[in-house]
């Protein structure tokens, strides 16, 4: 199947005169209300096959890894002087840019093939956008992209420009618009981190760091003594730094207009000993500003009888 | 009652239905629905199901080929629209003009590990203007929407048609192991399964949409993708699609003006 | 409110703004808008607005602390260490919410989600939140409040005079107590309140409370509201009871407590409360 087709199995159900919906009875008259008809229930798929983390990246190197990709990279050192094979005497926080990669590959397939499917429709615009992604089998994701087609009252047939989309519908969309800003379109990403734990956040993710803590190094427990908590900067450091590539990579899409009704999901992937994947999804409507900033009244505050 | 035929309900039926008839009504409608179906016109008349049991048998598959099942499609389909018949038929029987509220389920039994009830329920309400909203095949309009729903779509100049449905059991393929292996350390996508999956929904919505049509409805409003394993394993997977098909009879009625509030209550 | 309506006036308004917003000519956001990120809906946006306060930026807080190995195993009392964890972990990644916060120019953040796990060896917090201040105002000088509650919520708390401090919290840890073999063979066949646990139950939560409201005093605050208490045996070591409790803690700014004056009203929905943006201007 190439990118830029609806497939036949979709065109027929297109072609039929009636639409179908996936707006809920109170969004479909709020669309009515605002002037937008819908159309057809479009859709999107992706099915990806990973990369086994770059090959043979699943096994320990016995040095850090370059930071050649460009992506965000820290490399710790053990300052304890050891030399042992049991001993891991470098760690590394690492972004995994091969799988941010595939992922936006296949959120962005999925989603051309959707609004491909509302171009052939003749679509202004796509609303109510659901996105799902899953894992059917090692190392195959799917995407799935969803929304409802509409067409703008008394705008041009066919637009040139591309359909705009939102994960918002009805009155939200209504509020939004109402607010001074127009959907752009649909924007998601993942982040992914990979932590090579050396031997200081091995020894804390396991829980025995404070017995090591006489060692010395600087900023570890004063003495070892139990109970004097020790935070795991490594670790810290990766679960944050996910959070800000996933923000920094969605600001790059959104070509300086705003996100809107941001979703963060994280997933922790512990593989032992301190090692683990943390990845971050982020997702939102692109929006942008059509009219000036015009605050409403408070509103009325009120207790409901029931 | 025999599966395939929908002709005559149960035979316990008759009494429930009879005192129904007499002018008392059972809903299960909350009360907010209940004085929204009033201010939308109708009159509830009572509770209505239907149901059926099937089995779900199995239909052989073959491991590395994606397709449709029909034996299984067909089933599915048979058994759901079966329950659905015999719900309208008590509808049919206590004269309304439709189905409100209507929930499709299903219900697996310990007696019978391959054996599935389908169950459709929902309140029948009629016009109290006396004007018919039966729909072109003459019987009684079903949909799933509630009463807040209802109300809010009768407003619009919509009256729903008919709870249509379409489903399609799909078989996904396995990937043989030197498939596997040939894509090992790449980002490719894989067509195949893309388009397995683009065709088996697409299916399913085609289908619901040919029910809308022979209701001669202008649109289907809230449709529902639900997927469904069954007790099939992991790769035979069931899409089925869901949603009131409604037609445009009237103009738009204009809502009051709402005011923006902040509500206190949890 | 809506005593002079005119039907169809107000949505044929609606429909010219929806037609306005999509012919909008490209790339207009510019200024202060210019790369705004937030989670809040569109709902918190607009109350946030009414009260003349502005989303800025998406900030994340985060703290893994380490837990000494062997902690969980049969003992007595209270597991101070992993108290002391849970402590660090909520207090640093709250700092580290705080700095991201005044970084962007924020004055508070809202909404924030607080996903504590503890596992047998390390305790994760997770902070998400949105960074908002007043429109156009610079960065006060004051260290950035960090509060739970949504953006709805802040905005009726500043209406009636109070702000919200900072996130109050507090956590306890003990064992449960150890019955000999005996009582708990005589105990299986009677109806009798086992006295050890409920007074070990209730020191532990004792102790949580009493934590959370010392963070809150520290911060000069004069309540802690929507206090959340997660409670119950540890899932891997169902002999140690966990008690954790974490809240906003707000102060009264304004002289006096204002009054809101609610209206009553009868609502017909079982659902989600909707309301129409024309209305948002007055009637």
């Amino acid at each position: 199947m190439t990118g830029s087709s609806v497939p036949e199995a979709a065109e027929r159900r297109l072609a039929t005169e009636s639409f179908s919906s996936g707006l809920t009875v109170p969004d479909f008259a709020a669309c009515l209300q605002m002037g937008l008809r819908p159309v057809g229930l479009v859709q999107g798929f992706c099915a990806m096959q990973w990369g086994w983390y770059g090959g043979a990246q699943s096994l320990r190197g016995l040095s850090p890894l370059g930071v050649g990709d460009g992506g965000y990279s820290r490399v710790w050192y053990c300052p304890h002087g050891f030399v042992s094979a049991e001993h891991p005497t470098w760690g590394q926080n690492a972004e995994q840019t091969w799988v941010e990669d595939a992922w936006a590959a296949g959120f962005d397939s999925a989603f051309a093939r959707m609004l491909e499917e509302a171009r052939a429709l003749g679509a202004n615009g796509v609303i109510g956008v659901k996105d799902t992604s899953r894992s059917t089998q090692a190392n195959v994701t799917e995407f799935h992209v969803l929304g409802t087609a509409v067409k703008l009252e008394g705008a041009a047939q066919g637009a040139a420009s591309d359909p705009w989309s939102t994960y918002l519908a009805g009155q939200r969309l209504a509020k939004l618009i109402e607010a001074g800003f127009a959907p752009v379109s649909v924007v998601a990403t993942l982040s992914s981190v990979r932590v090579w734990s050396y031997c200081m956040t091995r020894a804390l993710m396991e829980g025995y760091g404070y017995s090591m803590g006489a060692i010395g190094a600087s900023g570890w427990a004063g003495g070892g003594s139990l109970g004097a908590a020790q935070e795991v900067d490594q670790v810290t450091e990766a679960r944050i730094a996910a959070r800000q590539i996933a923000k920094e990579r969605l600001r790059q899409r959104l070509g300086g207009d705003i996100l809107h009704g941001a979703l963060v999901g994280s997933f922790v992937r512990e593989l032992g000993e301190g090692d683990q994947v943390v990845e971050c999804t982020l997702r939102g409507t692109r929006v942008r500003r059509f009219k000036d900033f015009d605050p409403i009244e408070a509103p009325v505050v009120t207790v409901r009888l029931s | 009652m025999s599966g395939g035929n929908p002709e005559g309900l149960p035979k316990d039926v008759g009494h429930r239905l009879e005192e129904l008839e007499r002018g008392l009504f059972t809903s299960d409608l909350s009360v907010n629905e209940f004085l929204l179906v009033k201010e939308a016109g109708f009159h509830p008349l009572g509770f209505v199901m239907g149901s059926s049991i099937h089995h779900t048998g199995v239909q052989t598959r073959r491991w590395s080929k994606s397709q449709e099942l029909t034996k299984l499609t067909e089933a599915m389909y048979n058994a759901r629209e079966l329950a659905m018949t015999r719900m309208e038929e008590e509808a049919e029987v206590l004269g309304a003009d439709g189905v409100v509220g209507v929930r499709l389920d299903v219900n697996y039994y310990e007696w019978g590990s391959d054996a599935a009830e389908f169950v459709a329920m929902g309140t029948a309400v009629k016009a109290e203007d006396g004007g018919s909203y039966r729909n072109v095949l003459g019987k009684p309009f079903t949909s799933d929407l509630s009463g807040q729903d209802f109300w809010t779509i009768m407003q619009t100049g919509y009256v729903p048609q008919g709870l249509v449905m379409g489903t399609c059991v799909y078989h996904i393929a396995h990937r043989g192991l030197a498939q596997a292996i040939g894509t090992v350390g790449q980002n490719v996508e894989l067509p195949n399964f893309t388009q397995a999956l683009y065709e088996a929904r697409e299916l399913a919505m085609t289908r619901m949409q040919d029910e809308a049509t022979r209701l001669e409805a202008t649109g289907i409003v809230g449709v529902r993708l639900e997927e469904k394993s069954h007790q099939w394993g992991s790769h035979t997977i069931e899409f089925l699609s869901l949603g009131t098909a409604v037609a445009k009879r009237g103009d738009e009625v204009t809502l009051p003006k709402p005011m923006a509030i902040i509500s206190l209550d949890n | 409110m809506s005593g002079d309506d005119i039907p169809g006036a107000a949505f044929a308004d609606l429909r010219a703004e929806v037609a306005r917003a999509f012919a909008a000519p490209e790339g207009k956001t510019s200024g202060t808008d210019r790369g705004v990120t937030s989670d809040l809906s569109i709902d918190e946006a607009l109350l946030l607005h009414s009260i003349g306060w502005e989303p800025i930026d998406l900030i994340f807080g985060a703290s893994v602390v380490s837990i000494p190995v062997g902690i969980w195993t049969w003992g007595q009392g209270a597991l101070d260490p992993a108290s002391s964890a849970h402590a660090m972990a909520m207090t640093s990644a709250s700092r580290r919410m705080e700095d991201q916060c005044a970084s962007v120019g924020g004055h508070g953040a809202v909404g924030v989600r607080v996903a504590i796990e503890i596992h047998p060896r390390h305790v994760d917090v997770e902070l998400t939140g949105t960074a908002v201040r007043p429109v156009g105002r610079a960065a006060r000088r004051q260290r950035p409040f960090v509060s739970d509650l949504s953006a709805r919520d802040f905005a009726l708390l500043q209406g009636s005079g109070w702000a919200p401090v900072g996130l109050a919290f507090g956590a306890s840890f003990v064992y449960a107590p150890r019955r000999t073999a005996g009582t708990v063979l005589r105990q299986s066949t009677q109806n009798v309140e086992l006295v050890n646990y409920t007074q070990a139950l209730y020191a532990a939560r004792e102790s949580a409370m009493e934590r959370m409201q010392r963070s809150a005093l520290e911060m000069s605050a004069h309540g802690i509201v929507a206090v959340r208490v997660d409670e119950g045996p540890m899932p891997f070591a169902r002999h140690v009871i966990r008690f954790s409790s974490w809240g906003t803690a707000v102060a009264l700014v304004a002289e006096s407590h204002v009054g809101r004056q609610p209206r009553v009203v009868l609502a017909l929905d079982d659902q989600v409360v909707q309301f129409a943006p024309e209305a948002l201007h007055g009637g």
